[in-house]
């Protein structure tokens, strides 16, 4: 089954992202820190990482730069609440993010790029 | 000639006064602690409902908020320094930039970062200087796109005033934050710490300062405090009762009728276009913390410019407090001087109109009391000496209004206390708190009378011109979970 | 003061920290069970929301299910601390999303309690709780109480009148500008933003005509919010209005006109027409963020590089140098250097 892993803080938009994945028959792992990731997870393929950038002890752009290092993924989409467009452009910078959203989001977009997939 | 020294001392003037002085000046201090704390409690409820208006989450996203730069100066931190920077580097800010300030170090600080950030070092000489500091040799900046937000100053050896102004001039943003580069900043320190610029409405905030916390012995990961623990031995337990009390009750009263002369050296926050027209910090004086904030305001006195000083209730910076008795007496020393060094540059202060509850409230304040308890202390101790010598005191009485004072003192440490446990969720268990009491309580058997020590120690060096520096600040340094 | 009365004080002094002591105990209790309690509400809420916006056939979500759930972790109207709670996760999620999302979570809202309790505070003596209603009401959309909240524009609490305006921007789109620009008291930066926002996020298309009649406002806010609205719109054809301000004898008017700019790429035209004002601006901080932004958007200007290079104004020259000598012009900067130190100064053979 195609997985995705979500990684956000809030647990609100957590838990919607979750669902909205699920819907989409997506298998989803959900969790609010990469300490949550267990070994079996790093050694998945996933389809998708929606991620924040804000979390403890690490800042966004070393964060980004740790997810693309450490977990196999095919795609990145960042959600978050810190999107201005400097923060953007430095994300961009790192090379291999497919999309970034700033909060507030429209998640039918979110939706259509994982329904196009 | 003890004959003489009797005659004096049981002189009714001398007796009377003695006895006179001290009642007033004890109970003029206790009427200021009272109303210290009403203050505090009055200035953390105002803050707290204020903050409901302006949450951190809004801050985050929000587009024309100021930029601000976090400088730090390192001298031989090589130990510690990949450790701190990182941790420096992950504060939670949309405009954010980090300076380290390499104060001519001798051990291997900048060969580090130079390998562990990948910089590239670049030519110093177009930078401006508006303040003048020692030379600085290159500037470097990362290669890596992940420390976008880093640069490294690498200058001669100038002290940390020096250093700091050297960071504030290579600034390119319209606030800065002073620390250490051996400071635990909490992720979400600047987002609060920009709160009261962006609500100014007719007064400009000068300078705004945060609660600082002691964390000895706490466990960090990432540069993150991950546990906060209470220190394991006496001398930083009663730190952490003495901060709590310092700042949550001192310096919040202050904050509320505009009185702050002070904002810690450890994590202030200021306009960088205000601090470049006074001149920055002054690398001539050990307490260039206080010094700063005075000129600024005096600055904007002088300007007839209506403003602010801003402090926040909340621990928002961890740092490791002197572990032991001789530490201690070193750093109460170095503050003591540089309190001295303080009041005497800003002596034209003294009751003087010009400069409104400045000069009329503040400075006498800091000048009787501040500066003055220890002597006043002091004094008092060699007065009980005498006077029990003599038999001028009525014992039964006398322990009594010991007891009575001490009381008073825990008193307002259980308040400290108890508006810190209420407030802010640090220190949640139990056994904590009561090890916290028990360290207020015996604050001043075992602590007070060093503290006292520590800062005649450094009148005397000022009184009698011996010339000594910052003196050294050995650490330990947290423990570090790798997990 | 004699024995028996410091003995008395003593006591006093001793059975208030024991009265502190039972009030710390109590606290450490309170925010135990407080902290799990919340916890709880935020989970429940979370898992309601994900579940209603993204309905799971095969595990339906109904209203009924949804109030009894609620209920059940101590949303109850007798429990005003937990309903507050309930709001600020409301008022939270909601400013999370656009699009349908945010339509269905707004239809939710008026069907879940808690009914009617943000009206209620606006008729409150304390201002914490008429701020908190006046906001509640903005963010929850409920417009039907626009005309008791429009009177709180000028209040004379920063906090009410603030949250008054945001409403006003909330409700009435672009034509707030009717208002806005000309209120009793200053506005705060903080204010600005939020407004700035608040229009953008909820009224992406601009009104220009409510723009352009908002131009004529003479207070100094109202001058800073114009330029950041049309900053966050990227109203290229409005850059006049920045551009005009850039001079102005105001420090934070000018501020805000550099700050603005900065956005814009500008036409050959209006770039001459900036570096004629560039030399009429009165701060060195302001010029140095000028220049920067005069470097970063045009072509080498020798001409006027050279014009700052032997001007009398002194502070920004070695960062002017600094533009020539990385851009081919060394020798401009190497003959300045020199013309400083005439040949008979020097100490030379």
């Amino acid at each position: 089954m195609r997985k995705i892993l979500v990684i956000q803080e809030d647990i609100v938009i957590l838990k919607i992202l979750e669902q909205l994945v699920k819907i989409n028959n997506f298998d989803c792992k959900a969790i609010r820190s990469l300490e949550e990731l267990n070994i079996d997870d790093q050694q998945s393929n996933f389809d998708f990482i929606i991620t924040g950038i804000l979390f403890e002890g690490i800042s966004p752009l070393e964060f980004v730069a740790q997810v693309q290092e450490v977990i196999l993924h095919k795609n990145l989409l960042i959600v978050t609440n810190m999107g201005q467009d400097k923060v953007k452009q430095e994300i961009f910078a790192l090379r291999g993010v497919t999309g970034f959203y700033t909060v507030p989001i429209d998640l039918d977009e979110i939706e259509a790029i994982i329904q196009a997939y | 000639m003890l004959d003489n020294i009797e005659n004096i001392i049981r002189s009714s003037y001398v007796y009377t006064t003695a006895n006179y002085f001290f009642f007033i000046y004890g109970l003029t201090l206790f009427g200021l602690y009272f109303s210290g704390v009403l203050l505090a409690i009055k200035g953390i409820r105002r803050t707290k409902r204020k903050s409901t208006f302006l949450q951190v989450g809004d801050i985050v996203s929000a587009t024309d908020i100021p930029s601000v730069t976090l400088i730090a100066p390192a001298y031989n931190e090589g130990l510690t320094i990949i450790e701190n920077v990182k941790s420096l580097l992950s504060i939670q800010y949309p405009y954010y930039e980090f300076i380290l300030v390499n104060d001519g170090s001798k051990d291997d600080s900048l060969e580090k970062l130079i390998k562990e950030f990948d910089l590239e070092r670049n030519d110093a000489s177009f930078i401006q200087q508006p303040i003048p500091t020692a030379s600085v040799n290159y500037i470097y900046k990362s290669r890596n796109k992940k420390y976008a937000h880093l640069t490294v100053i690498d200058k001669n050896n100038g002290g940390r005033a020096d250093a700091l102004n050297a960071g504030i001039n290579f600034a390119n943003t319209e606030l800065v934050v002073c620390t250490d580069a051996d400071c635990i900043i909490e992720q979400d320190a600047i987002l609060k710490m920009v709160r009261p610029y962006l609500e100014a409405n007719e007064k400009e905030i000068v300078a705004c300062g945060g609660g600082i916390g002691i964390a000895n012995d706490s466990v960090v990961k990432n540069g993150v405090l991950k546990e906060l623990k209470l220190p394991d031995s006496i001398v930083p337990m009663v730190q952490v009762v003495e901060y709590i009390r310092a700042f949550l009750l001192g310096r919040m009263a202050w904050g509320e009728i505009n009185g702050l002369m002070l904002v810690s050296g450890a994590f202030g926050m200021y306009p960088r276009k205000r601090v470049i027209q006074v001149g920055g910090f002054n690398p001539r004086t050990v307490g260039e913390d206080l010094e700063l904030c005075i000129r600024l305001r005096t600055h904007m006195e002088d300007l007839n410019i209506p403003y602010k000083v801003v402090y926040l209730p909340e621990t928002l910076c961890w740092t490791e407090g002197p572990p032991d008795y001789d530490i201690l007496i070193k750093q109460r020393d170095r503050w003591a001087r540089g309190l001295w060094e303080t009041m005497s540059l800003h002596k034209k202060l003294f009751f003087n109109p010009r400069y409104r509850y400045m000069g009329i409230l503040y400075y006498p304040y800091w000048l009787f009391f501040e500066f003055g308890a220890p002597i006043v202390e002091f004094l008092g101790i060699l007065l009980i000496i005498f006077f029990g010598i003599f038999g001028l005191i009525n014992w039964p009485m006398a322990v009594l209004l010991f007891f009575l004072i001490y009381g008073i003192g825990c008193l307002f440490s259980t308040t400290a206390i108890f508006l810190y446990v209420k407030n802010f969720d640090h220190y949640t268990r139990p056994k904590q708190v009561v090890e916290l009491l028990l360290a207020a309580y015996l604050e001043p058997f075992l602590y007070h009378p060093v503290l006292v020590y520590g800062q005649m120690k450094g009148y005397y060096k000022k009184l009698f011109n011996i010339k000594s520096g910052w003196g050294t600040m050995t650490r330990k340094g947290f423990k570090i979970s790798k997990s | 003061m004699n024995k028996e009365s410091l003995l008395l004080s003593i006591e006093i002094v001793f059975s208030l920290i024991a009265i502190f002591w039972i009030f710390i105990a109590f606290s450490l209790l309170y925010r135990r069970i407080r902290t799990s309690q919340l916890r709880l509400i935020e989970e429940t809420f979370a898992d309601i929301v994900s579940r209603y916006l993204y309905n799971d056939p095969k595990n339906p979500l109904t209203l009924a299910e949804i109030t009894r759930t609620l209920r059940n972790v101590g949303i109850k109207s007798k429990n005003s601390n937990n309903i507050q709670f309930l709001i600020r996760l409301m008022i939270r999620t909601q400013r999370t999303l656009l699009g349908n999302n945010f339509k269905k979570l707004q239809k939710l809202y008026t069907q879940i309690p808690p009914y009617g309790v943000s009206i209620k505070k606006i008729s409150s003596w304390s201002w914490y709780s008429k701020a908190r209603g006046i906001r509640e009401i903005y963010e929850m959309n409920q417009s039907q109480y626009f005309d008791e909240i429009f009177k709180y524009r000028n209040d004379k609490n920063i906090y009410v009148r603030r949250e008054a305006q945001i409403a006003l921007v909330v409700f009435l789109g672009w034509e707030s500008l009717r208002f806005l620009p000309y209120l009793k008291h200053n506005i705060t930066l903080w204010q600005q933003i939020k407004i700035v926002e608040k229009l953008y996020d909820l009224y992406p298309r601009p009104e220009l005509k409510w723009l352009h009649r908002a131009y004529e406002t003479e207070k100094l806010f109202g001058k800073k919010l114009l330029m950041r609205i049309i900053r966050k719109y990227e109203l290229h054809d409005e850059t006049g209005y920045i551009i005009d301000h850039l001079n102005h004898y105001d420090y934070e008017v000018r501020e805000t006109a550099i700050y603005c700019i900065q956005t814009f790429a500008v036409s050959l035209n209006k770039m001459n027409y900036i570096k004629e004002l560039y030399e009429d601006i009165p701060n060195v901080n302001q010029q140095g963020l000028l220049l920067n932004y005069i470097f970063e958007n045009s072509e080498i200007d020798l001409d006027f590089y050279l014009q700052q290079l032997y001007s009398d104004n002194e502070d920004l020259k070695l960062s002017i140098a600094e533009i020539l000598w990385n851009n081919g012009y060394k020798e401009k900067v190497q003959e300045f250097y020199y013309q400083q130190y005439p040949k008979r100064e020097l100490n030379v053979g």
